[in-house]
């Protein structure tokens, strides 16, 4: 018997690299009995008859993928004997077999006598979630980590062009954790659903994969606990809470931004996990380049798997996302209405939501049909602090000079030099994007142009932004300054 | 509510329910006892929402009434108080004063109401036994129970009724103890078959609480089994999840079986398991007639060998063990001899005893080399 169970082909669903000889192959397209006839010739010469008998002689293969075998038996208790007795043996005959190590999965399913009720997904090992009967991952009872919402899955988010690169990173991330892009950094907006990717991308986790450790925490929190750790001298068990997860997820990372220790403690936590092929997914209201007081150490770290954006809904998703809410609720909502709020509100989807709720909630307690009177005195002061949020030609101005540090007087002025021409055009694109202004008060405000002048600029800034990814991230960022 | 206790009482009830208070818990609430008057004196009970104990000690109430107290708060102000009577008095507010001598505390409390209810004991099945009996029975499995918790059926005891008997098993996958337990008067339905497996945390109390030699009560629901021992009761939840077919794990007929004395067994094993290494860890038992060497070595450190006379007429055999699991057995049985019994060198090893009461225990040997 062998106290370390876990050695070689049992590294925590660590991907072994396939090593693709030729007999691997030939291994892989043989039927599987015989793989099994294989394996317990080698065992057979290693372990008593009884022990045998007793233990693997009801076992089966029931899958062979590059990285893993699934061996079927009769009963849990089969599955812990082998584990704990018999892993090196049956690794190394594996390994003696099939040219090279592989997981081992358990699947103690196909026993109708199993004694177990509630079934236990086999252990760490357990590395290809399509290999599970689909019945079994069906399973019920994972317990969801704290802090995290059952409703936000991926079934209740909204895609819109917005947020399809994001959601498909996502989506990729919970199929194969650790393996497409580690670490994934989400960044966006207030509201425009950064927790509910994080949190959809846990539960398909641990749908898939029950036993797999989530931790789900906001960024705070980390600190938080990194603090008591020190003060109750448990760094010990605090680290073991983070290195050890499969998944770790931290929301709003951005407020580690001047916390020198945390981003210390966290530069190692995350050099563990990803060394150990942990999937890390964290999520920030602006990209990793742009966090003050950031590590550079930890920028480029955030920067090197994937990172996506998730963008304001436009007109179209919102009133998806409107409809899937009412849904959900089960409320009616007449479609002018949400074509109202989805107008009014659109930069926080939370807001947007919220706007609904209230109108769901005016409708079934004072039970008369809404009119747009109505529905705009309801929602007055969420839509003033919308129209507080409307920019000025004059702000536009301000904001592009000062970012291009050059005179506001140039904004009007006719000279034609590159580094104040675009500059101007791009000031001029924005007040086109962001105010109700004409092409002609445009024009005007920024020293008697003609209109001609204003559609050109904003041709012009939509070809650059279109061409150059440098131009669309500045008129972006310029966009969202102006917005806070 | 205001009472009259001693300190002694006092404190020996808090110490009942103490340990089912956690240091992590999840409701503010749950790390309060519970304190309510009866027509005797207090009832003191403590809950994590797995496992609730409730004991009651003697007092003299003089207002009856119930609050909620910060329960290692108030254990470390009682046993550090001078004078023998205390006096405690609580509010409508929940603020509690306690006086005893010179001394004066006032402790803020919460209400009874915010406290989850204490599991009912009605309607279950119920059936008796000695506590003294349910303590051996726990002490001679308890320390098979496994401590992976990803392998949670098997974090807990098998509680297992069979043809009027009861069953104990714990295994963590490299070892199996069982034994049976002798039934009181009151006994579970005869033909009623009921498995149930009773999470860790339950049976350590359990074994702290079972003491003397009154009968201890079974209640047994569907996903919650209450042991009430008089003046105490503890409830917990079950483990969820079916026991896995532990008789997979008894091995056969044995070849060989020898009669060894106890305690020099264990402590010959314990003495040469000095010089086995930490991590891959073994003792070999070497068996040739009429005697037995106990052999450990690491390499660059050093060797140890021991040997007893032994009655052994079998085969020259050599096993190897895990020197903890090997011990844990000789530690916790009660009798002069255990017999252990054989097939081969890489088959298990059964510890039996000679006694009315069934006892088994499996454990698997240790291949040295793969």
């Amino acid at each position: 018997m062998e106290t370390s169970s876990r050695e070689h082909g049992f590294s925590g669903g660590t991907p072994q690299a396939p090593h693709s000889t030729p007999s691997r192959e030939q291994v892989v397209s043989e039927n599987f009995s015989l793989l099994w006839n294989k394996l317990s010739e080698v065992i057979r010469q290693r372990v008593s008859g009884d022990s045998f008998e007793r233990w693997f002689s009801r076992v089966s293969v029931l899958a062979v993928t590059p990285e893993s075998v699934t061996l079927g038996v009769p009963n849990p208790i089969h599955q812990f004997f082998i584990e704990s007795n018999y892993s090196n043996l049956l690794n190394s005959a594996v390994e003696e077999v099939c040219g090279g190590p592989l997981n081992l999965i358990f699947d103690c399913s196909g026993d109708s006598h199993s004694e177990l009720k509630t079934e236990k997904e086999p252990t760490e090992e357990f590395v290809a979630p399509t290999q599970v009967p689909a019945a079994r991952s069906m399973n019920t009872g994972t317990s969801i980590p704290t802090g995290m919402n059952p409703s936000y899955t991926f079934d209740s988010f909204i895609v819109g062009a917005n947020n399809q690169f994001a959601h498909a990173a996502s989506q990729a991330v919970a199929h194969a954790p650790a393996r497409t892009y580690n670490p994934l950094f989400i960044y966006g907006g207030p509201g425009l659903g950064k927790t509910h990717l994080l949190q959809a991308i846990g539960h398909q986790i641990l749908a898939t994969k029950k036993n797999a450790k989530v931790v789900y925490l906001r960024s705070e929190q980390f600190t938080n606990e990194f603090i008591d750790a020190i003060q109750n001298n448990a760094l010990v068990a605090f680290r073991k809470r983070y290195r050890q997860a499969d998944i770790l997820m931290i929301d709003d990372i951005q407020f580690f931004a001047g916390k020198g220790a945390t981003q210390e403690e966290f530069f190692h936590t995350f050099g563990a996990l990803h060394d150990g092929h942990k999937q890390i997914v964290l999520s920030s209201d602006r990209p990793p380049s742009e966090i003050a007081n950031l590590e550079q150490r930890l920028v480029s770290r955030f920067e090197w798997g994937m990172t996506a954006e998730i963008q304001p809904p436009d007109m179209e998703t919102r009133i998806a996302i409107l409809q899937g809410k009412a849904s959900r609720m089960h409320i009616e909502i007449e479609h002018w209405v949400m074509e109202f709020l989805a107008d009014k509100i659109r930069s926080d989807i939370r807001r947007l939501e919220g706007a609904l709720m209230r109108v769901a909630a005016y409708k079934s307690l004072s039970g008369q049909p809404l009119n747009l009177e109505a529905l705009e005195h309801l929602l007055r002061d969420v839509l003033q602090e919308q129209a507080r949020r409307a920019v000025t030609i004059d702000q536009i101005q301000k904001k592009v000079a000062e970012h291009f540090d050059i005179r506001l007087a140039d904004m009007t002025s006719k000279r034609r030099q590159a580094s104040i021409a675009f500059p101007r055009q791009i000031a001029m694109y924005l007040s086109r994007e962001m105010t109700p202004s004409t092409l002609i008060e445009i024009g005007d405000a920024f020293g008697g142009k003609d209109h001609g002048t204003v559609i050109h600029a904003c041709k012009l800034v939509k070809k650059r932004m279109e061409e150059d990814p440098k131009a669309r991230h500045l008129v972006r960022l310029l966009d969202q300054q102006l917005q806070r | 509510m205001k009472f009259t206790v001693t300190k002694q009482a006092l404190l020996d009830g808090l110490q009942r329910i103490q340990n089912i208070v956690s240091n992590r818990v999840t409701l503010p609430v749950l790390s309060n006892v519970l304190l309510e008057t009866t027509e005797t004196g207090i009832q003191l009970t403590a809950t994590d929402m797995e496992a609730s104990v409730r004991t009651e000690t003697p007092a003299t109430v003089e207002r009856a009434g119930s609050t909620t107290i910060p329960a290692r708060r108030l254990l470390s102000i009682i046993r550090e108080l001078p004078a023998e009577e205390i006096q405690i008095e609580t509010d409508t507010r929940n603020i509690t004063s306690i006086k005893s001598g010179p001394s004066f505390f006032k402790v803020y409390g919460l209400s009874k109401d915010e406290y989850p209810a204490f599991p009912s004991l009605e309607e279950k099945r119920g059936f008796s036994m000695k506590q003294s009996e349910l303590r051996e029975g726990l002490r001679k499995t308890s320390y098979a129970i496994s401590l992976d918790e990803t392998r949670y059926v098997l974090n807990g005891i098998l509680f297992s009724f069979r043809d009027g008997r009861l069953t104990l098993v714990a295994t963590d996958g490299r070892r199996l103890a069982l034994c049976d337990a002798e039934l009181g008067e009151i006994k579970y339905p005869a033909g009623h078959e009921r498995d149930f497996i009773v999470p860790t945390k339950a049976i350590a109390e359990l074994q702290r609480l079972l003491v003397d030699d009154k009968e201890v009560r079974l209640h047994v629901g569907d996903n919650l089994v209450a042991f009430d021992l008089g003046t105490t009761v503890l409830a917990t939840k079950l483990v969820d999840g079916t026991y896995p077919n532990y008789r997979q794990v008894i091995p056969g007929e044995a070849k060989e079986r020898v009669t060894i004395e106890r305690e020099i067994l264990h402590h010959s094993v314990r003495r040469v398991s000095l010089l086995s290494s930490d991590k891959s860890g073994s003792v070999r038992l070497n068996f040739t007639k009429n005697n037995l060497d106990i052999t450990s070595n690491t390499p660059e450190v050093g060797e140890a060998k021991e040997s007893l006379a032994v009655a052994y007429k079998g085969r020259d055999l050599s096993i190897a063990f895990n020197p903890e699991f090997l011990i844990d057995p000789l530690k916790n049985l009660p009798d002069d001899t255990i017999a252990l019994e054989l097939i081969d060198e890489m088959s298990p090893g059964v510890i039996k005893i000679n006694s009315a009461q069934r006892f088994l225990y499996v454990l698997m040997p240790m291949r040295v080399s793969v």
